[in-house]
């Protein structure tokens, strides 16, 4: 019928590719799709709407649940049938972290065994645990049953990809990897109850446990200053205490500027690049005979970006303040292993952003985005606020136009809010809208008047 | 005769989705499918919905349908074979005779349809008071029968060799002794080849042994003299007419039998039920066509054994590019014209062989496209495709190639949504909220004006007007069917319980749950209260002062034992002897109050429920006390308790066994429960903990049933924060708690957690602009539903020695100058009234009742700045908090203000 013609024209478009996040439960612990009827509804408007395809979490604390080595993938196989049922694509997300959000727990083994053993979690200067993902010091040692975690996250990619075989390359486009807390490459610098704090702080460094300090021990007597091997910085702030405080961040005379500043943040950074490319290299090569594309997630830490220092990428473990580009290595990281970069916050703007925390989401994005393309690494964007204010979807177009753009932006994510009258019309409109750009490129006399949708969103928020 | 089909397992299922409407809310069975059964008289039994798939664009297997012969004169033929569903119609009969000697019955159940019949059944014994099935007793078993699990016995059907009288009869026959130790016999029937379940009513069959039979069943064969069949399977001619008879009034629920604990009332019986399951037939579709030697025109025959009307639904294209258009006149008769799209034939009848038609179309077209469309709703179509014929023997038969995946979607799409409208709408009016229908419209009327938008624009590819409208029409249905899903993931539920209540109970005096709308509340406890162990001889002390003060409502601690003494994790519901005091000292306390003219909410926990027993695998999910329930009183979804019930309606809370309160059993139980503390303590209402945990519907039920005289829900969940910092619209976090009170059709109100979190956002950072939302009115519940939020500043889990989230310090009064002046109805926390606030809470409460503000009263906010916020209330009370100036202005000329109370950064003026 007619119709046909029309959906496939509004799915054809060179530019960007449209994705859409599933709920981050859509599959449950028992293994059974949630709101099956829901998601196979909105699975058909947004294939109708012309989005390519949707992005599934697949947690490591459901599918490796009870023991270690028995995955149950039923669930996730029952919702990508579902997906390719649709004809729509689907990027997958092994998320070896914990969603508090979603009460999605790790795998019980593992924190059974964290119990008995804490370092292998994350430790920050108060003896503190951070318990939703293990920590990176813990990569290589043997602390899971005698296997190291990179050998079980090997074991978990394997399995994976020996049972959803029949949709790798089709389907399935595209895995991304998790590399830390909420999956991003980095430190869970911030992650602690902070939610009474006015703004985000400075951050603090989770080089605690006696892994880490096992490790930056030897860097230290190898340079001569044994000493510097002994803790972390004693003169950093608290998670929510300004950078200004304290004489670590400070913008002049901090001691991150020092010698032992460098050297401390060197080893700190480097200590996250080595984990990330064990973790994309090992992906790689699992996965390179499969035709999918791997990815990492990089957080947006953009807070007090203003400052010289930088200290919430610092703490996070981004070595990048105002005079070196800590974003380098880990492109170049990136590139080696032929992966590309998630990055989030796409929709955010300077505009909205606290005055006091000095911080300019755009900005950095504009400078990932650049490393990035001397790199040849791509980009795909993604969103940070669920569902949030109309405002982000110019933020996103913005972000997604211009020379640097960025191929693909996964929109978070489906669920009531989504789809809630609040929201849908215009997340409808923003998709119209993208098609719209290559409409009008193609199409160069109907420049017209701005689309009537817009009057429409504004007359809904009013 | 409206029967219902029993679809088979349908693509759902595969995907080990529990289905909706798990009809049996007794058995243990785990039922795959649901119900199947259909009575006449209970269109809201199980109403086995399945919206989208109600109709179903039946795919044929064409991959090797075309045959193609090529003859001399140019025509050639297609024939598309076509797999279509069809309902067969039969018979389930079940008798039951005296058997051989004395005091022996014989109870047969019979299927008439042919098929691999099981009869999955159990059995109830006297003396066991629950409703669970129990595995028959041996003798019972008839040969063939294998155990299911413990409580149930599959017993295939077998084709009758004796009683030749009626076609394919498949039965089984059990017998057993009246004087034996079996109360009731339940059964449902299986088919095993598609797993379909055949039920009666929703519910399992049940022959009644014994008429002492707990529970509100319906069972079988409990009727009168006069519609007995004294045996005979002889008589089926006349039955059919008979058994609607039977489903009128044969049914008798044993609540009425109750009491006659008998065995005289077995009687011979015989009764049939209509049962329909679905199979599939396989027909073919002919299509030949040929050129007519004078006009050059097309001549197309179609013909096929489909029966009844079949309605070709079709079109021709030019191009390979498959678009359907719309041939000029002539048209075959019996031809209209589908909304431009296309053309629909009926084809004409040729007697009991088939169909057919002759189409004639006009050189230039090179391929025929159609779908078939059986009844209302089956359409039939080729592999997800469109059926397509080419015109000319030349032009290559790549009839099925490449259309993409998304195409057969599209049309799959179509043809369920056309259909699907109604079963949205029976889900909207399953639900008793009606604003989901509002939401559906809104989003429909939005996406109508992102037409027009469409529309506008002169766009030169080949895209009209209309197939957009349609597009983003089934996106728009879509996308309000997910939204309503997704926001009420109510489980199953029973909208056969709920209508049946509705018909059975005379109508439901309303209860709004908010006492007289002049409440104030008192939270009689904290955290500590447990330790003294004396707590209800402690707070009678303070009756009388909390009375003078004006209090009107105090809410007591929860009353049960529990495995925490402050008395959150219930163990036995019905010991109310707790850390707190003893029953008697709780009743004497109650009494207390009411004669200070104070009401009393009992903390009911309802959500979750502390096991007495371990089960065999060591998880603690049994009961014991008066409720012993066992696990599938337990939500299914928390794994920790490997419950058996359903899963949950709401959150779970994971440190106990969530209770599934779908079950009709729990929730009978906890009716009576309920019932027993308001009349035994003399509770006048209720503060429900953690209802976040089960859907509103439940407590609707609840409330229904006791008509407390005020009720508050316990809906906490967070708010919304971005980067660390609590957005200044936090209408989604209200709207969840206006969510469940509406859930709860108003019958109870609810925390108001919203104005707390943002009092805390505004007096810890200065940033009074938060108290007005950008309509200008109270930012959280109050704002918007103030006669149903209970505005609170702290609670003991909040404040008192937990501090889970505690009240900006040294701010309390500010606190309380918001919700004392406000509406809503306040409530003040135990630890505040008796501490240094004393005197400051007791004078603003003065200052509410003395200028009757209620929980209704009108609120006009007029500034909201930094650092200062000020409203006037009924323009009868002016407050201000926070340290900026503030003084109300004269407003009707005639009108003084005169300050009423101030302290640390508030103040309140009263008109004069």
């Amino acid at each position: 019928m007619l119709i046909l013609s029309l959906c496939n024209f509004l799915a054809q478009k060179d530019g960007v590719r449209l994705y859409v996040g599933l709920p981050l439960d859509s599959v449950s612990d028992c293994n059974s799709v949630k709101h099956a009827k829901a998601i196979s509804a909105g699975l058909k408007a947004l294939k109708l709407l012309g989005v390519e395809g949707v992005e599934l979490p697949i947690w490591w604390g459901v599918a490796e649940r009870e023991t270690m080595g028995k995955y149950e993938w039923s669930g996730y196989l029952a919702l990508a049938e579902m997906v390719q049922k649709v004809g729509l694509k689907l990027h997958v997300s092994l998320c070896f972290h914990s969603s508090k959000e979603s009460k999605i727990p790790l795998p019980k083994w593992v924190s059974q065994i964290g119990e008995a053993e804490p370092s292998i979690f994350f430790t920050d200067r108060s003896g503190q645990r951070y318990k939703e993902c293990l920590s990176l010091a813990v990569d290589e040692l043997p602390v899971l049953n005698g296997k190291t975690p990179t050998q079980v996250y090997k074991e978990f990619f394997e399995s994976f990809k020996a049972s959803f075989s029949p949709f790798l390359g089709s389907t399935i486009t595209g895995i991304s990897i998790g590399l830390g807390p909420d999956g991003e490459l980095r430190y869970p610098s911030y992650d602690q109850q902070s939610k009474n704090s006015t703004v985000r702080g400075a951050g603090e460094f989770q080089c605690y446990d006696k892994n880490m300090i096992s490790k930056l021990k030897p860097q230290a007597e190898a340079l001569g200053n044994p000493l510097w091997g002994l803790s972390g910085p004693h003169d950093a702030p608290g998670y929510d205490d300004s950078p200004l405080l304290n004489n670590f961040f400070k913008d002049q005379g901090g001691s991150w500027e020092t010698a032992y500043g460098d050297f401390f943040l060197s080893w700190y950074s480097s200590q996250l690049i080595t984990h990330g490319d064990r973790l994309l290299s090992l992906a790689s090569s699992t996965f390179n005979d499969s035709s999918v594309t791997i990815c990492g997630k990089v957080p947006l830490m953009h807070s007090w970006y203003k400052t010289r220092s930088h200290s919430p990428e610092l703490t996070a473990g981004y070595y990048n303040t105002d005079k070196r580009n800590g974003y380098e290595e880990v492109v170049q990281m990136f590139s080696r292993n032929s992966s590309k970069i998630i990055l989030p916050g796409m929709d955010l703007s300077d505009d909205y952003q606290q005055n006091q925390t000095h911080s300019s989401p755009e900005s950095l994005v504009e400078q990932i985005k650049t490393t990035s393309r001397k790199c040849g690494v791509e980009i795909s964007g993604q969103n940070l606020m669920v569902s949030g204010p109309a405002e982000g979807f110019e933020q996103i177009k913005k972000n997604l136009r211009g020379d640097q753009a960025v191929d693909l932006f996964t929109y978070q994510r489906m669920g009531s809010d989504f789809f809630s009258p609040d929201h849908f019309p215009s997340f409808a409109a923003f998709v119209r809208s993208l098609n719209q750009q290559e409409w009008l490129l193609d199409d160069l006399p109907m420049n017209e008047e701005e689309s009537p949708s817009r009057k429409n969103l504004q007359k809904q928020t009013a | 005769m409206s029967t219902m089909f029993a679809v088979g397992p349908l693509v759902h299922h595969r995907y080990g989705q529990i289905p909706c409407c798990l009809p049996p809310l007794f058995t243990k069975t785990p039922l795959k499918s649901s119900l199947n059964y259909h009575h006449r008289r209970t269109p809201l039994s199980v109403s086995y919905r399945r919206p989208v798939r109600t109709v179903r664009a039946t795919e044929t297997d064409a991959t090797t349908t075309l045959t193609q012969t090529h003859q001399t004169t140019d025509v050639f033929t297609h024939t598309f074979p076509i797999r279509r569903p069809e309902k067969v119609e039969g018979k389930l009969i079940i008798k039951l005779d005296k058997g051989n000697s004395e005091g022996n019955w014989e109870l047969t159940v019979g299927c008439t349809l042919p098929g691999k019949w099981i009869l999955h059944w159990g059995v109830n014994y006297v003396d066991d008071m629950g409703s669970e099935w129990d595995q028959p007793p041996i003798e019972m078993r008839p040969t063939g029968s294998i155990p299911v699990k413990d409580y149930a016995i599959e017993t295939p059907l077998k084709l009758s060799s004796k009683e030749q009288k009626v076609e394919n009869l498949q039965r089984v026959k059990i017998e057993f002794s009246s004087n034996s130790s079996v109360a009731a016999i339940n059964f449902v029937l299986k088919d095993e080849e598609t797993g379909a379940w055949y039920q009666h009513k929703g519910r399992d069959f049940k022959l009644s042994i014994i008429d002492c039979l707990p529970g509100n069943r319906e069972t079988i064969g409990s009727k009168k003299g006069s519609k007995k069949w004294p045996g005979a399977l002889g008589q089926l001619s006349s039955m059919i007419l008979k058994s609607e008879v039977v489903d009128s009034d044969g049914i008798e629920r044993t609540d009425d039998l109750m009491g006659t604990n008998q065995r005289s009332t077995l009687k011979s019986f015989c009764e049939e039920h209509p049962i329909v399951k679905e199979a599939f037939v396989d027909n073919s579709v002919k299509v030949s066509v040929s050129t007519c030697p004078e006009t050059e025109k097309k001549l197309l025959y179609m013909e096929t054994d489909l029966p009844g009307d079949v309605v070709v639904h079709w079109g021709v294209c030019k191009d390979d590019g498959k678009n359907w258009e719309i041939p000029a006149e002539p048209l075959p008769i019996k031809t209209t014209n589908f909304k431009n799209k296309a053309l629909r034939t009926v084809l004409q009848r040729k007697g009991e062989e088939g169909a057919s038609s002759l189409f004639t179309m006009d050189q230039g077209f090179v391929g025929f496209l159609f779908v078939l469309k059986l009844h209302e709703n089956t359409w039939l179509n080729c592999m997800g495709n469109d059926f397509y014929v080419p015109l000319s023997s030349s032009c290559a038969l790549e009839t099925l190639s490449t259309k993409s995946q998304s195409e057969g979607f599209i049309q799959n799409v179509l043809s369920d949504t056309e259909k699907s409208e109604s079963s949205a709408i029976s889900r909207g009016d399953a639900l008793p909220d009606s604003t989901i229908s509002e939401y559906t419209d809104e989003i429909i009327n939005e996406i109508r004006s992102l037409v027009t938008g469409i529309s506008s624009e002169k766009k030169r590819k080949t895209k009209s007007k209309e197939t957009q409208e349609t597009i983003l029409q089934e996106i728009e249905k879509l996308a309000a069917e997910a939204y309503s899903i997704f926001r009420s993931p109510i489980p199953t539920f029973t909208e056969s319980d709920v209508s049946e209540d509705i018909e059975t109970k005379s109508p439901v005096k309303i209860c709004s749950g908010t006492g007289s709308g002049f409440e104030i509340l008192c939270q009689g406890f904290n955290w500590e209260s447990h330790k003294s162990g004396r707590w209800y001889q402690e707070l009678q002390e303070k009756a009388a002062e909390l009375a003078s003060l004006g209090f009107t409502v105090v809410w007591l601690p929860p009353p049960t034992e529990s495995i925490s003494p402050e008395g959150y994790m219930p163990k036995d519901l019905y010991n109310l002897n707790s850390r707190y005091g003893s029953v008697d000292e709780l009743k004497t306390l109650v009494k207390k109050f009411h004669e200070v003219d104070i009401k009393v909410l009992g903390d009911a926990v309802l959500n979750h429920r502390c096991a007495h027993y371990q089960n065999q695998n060591g998880v603690w999910n049994i009961f014991g006390g008066r409720l012993n329930w066992d696990d599938r009183a337990v939500v299914a979804d928390d794994p920790h308790f490997q419950g058996r019930g359903n899963k949950s309606s709401g959150d779970n809370f994971h440190a106990a066994p969530n209770i599934d309160h779908s079950q009709n059993f729990v929730r009978k139980d906890l009716k009576e429960w309920l019932c027993w503390l308001r009349k035994d303590i003399g509770y006048d209402g209720w503060r429900l903990d953690y209802v976040r945990g089960f859907w509103g519907g439940y407590v609707k039920d609840y409330m229904d049933v006791t008509e407390p005289y005020f009720a508050v829900g316990e809906y906490w969940d967070s708010l919304s924060y971005s980067y660390g910092e609590m957005d200044h619209n936090q209408d989604a976090h209200r709207q969840r708690i206006i969510d469940w009170i509406n859930a709860t059709s108003g019958t109870a109100g609810a925390f108001d957690v919203t104005t707390k979190g943002i009092l805390h956002g505004a007096l810890e950072r200065c940033e009074y602009w938060r108290l007005s939302d950008e309509k200008g009115k109270p930012p959280g519940v109050v704002g918007w539903w103030p006669s149903r939020a209970v505005t609170f500043i702290e609670n003991h889990d909040t404040g008192s020695t937990q501090g889970h989230w505690r009240f900006p310090g040294g701010k309390e009064m500010q606190g309380y100058a918001y919700i004392l002046t406000h509406p809503g109805t306040p409530s003040v926390f135990y630890d505040h009234i008796f501490s240094h606030l004393h005197p400051e809470i007791s004078a603003l409460i003065s200052v509410r009742t003395r200028n009757k503000i209620s929980c209704r009263s009108t609120v006009k906010i007029t500034k909201a700045e930094r650092d200062v916020y000020a409203a006037i209330i009924d323009e009868k009370v002016a407050v201000k908090i926070g340290p900026g100036h503030y003084e109300p202005q004269h407003q009707h000329g005639n009108q003084n203000w005169s300050l009423a109370k101030e302290g640390r950064d508030y103040k309140v003026w009263e008109a004069s």
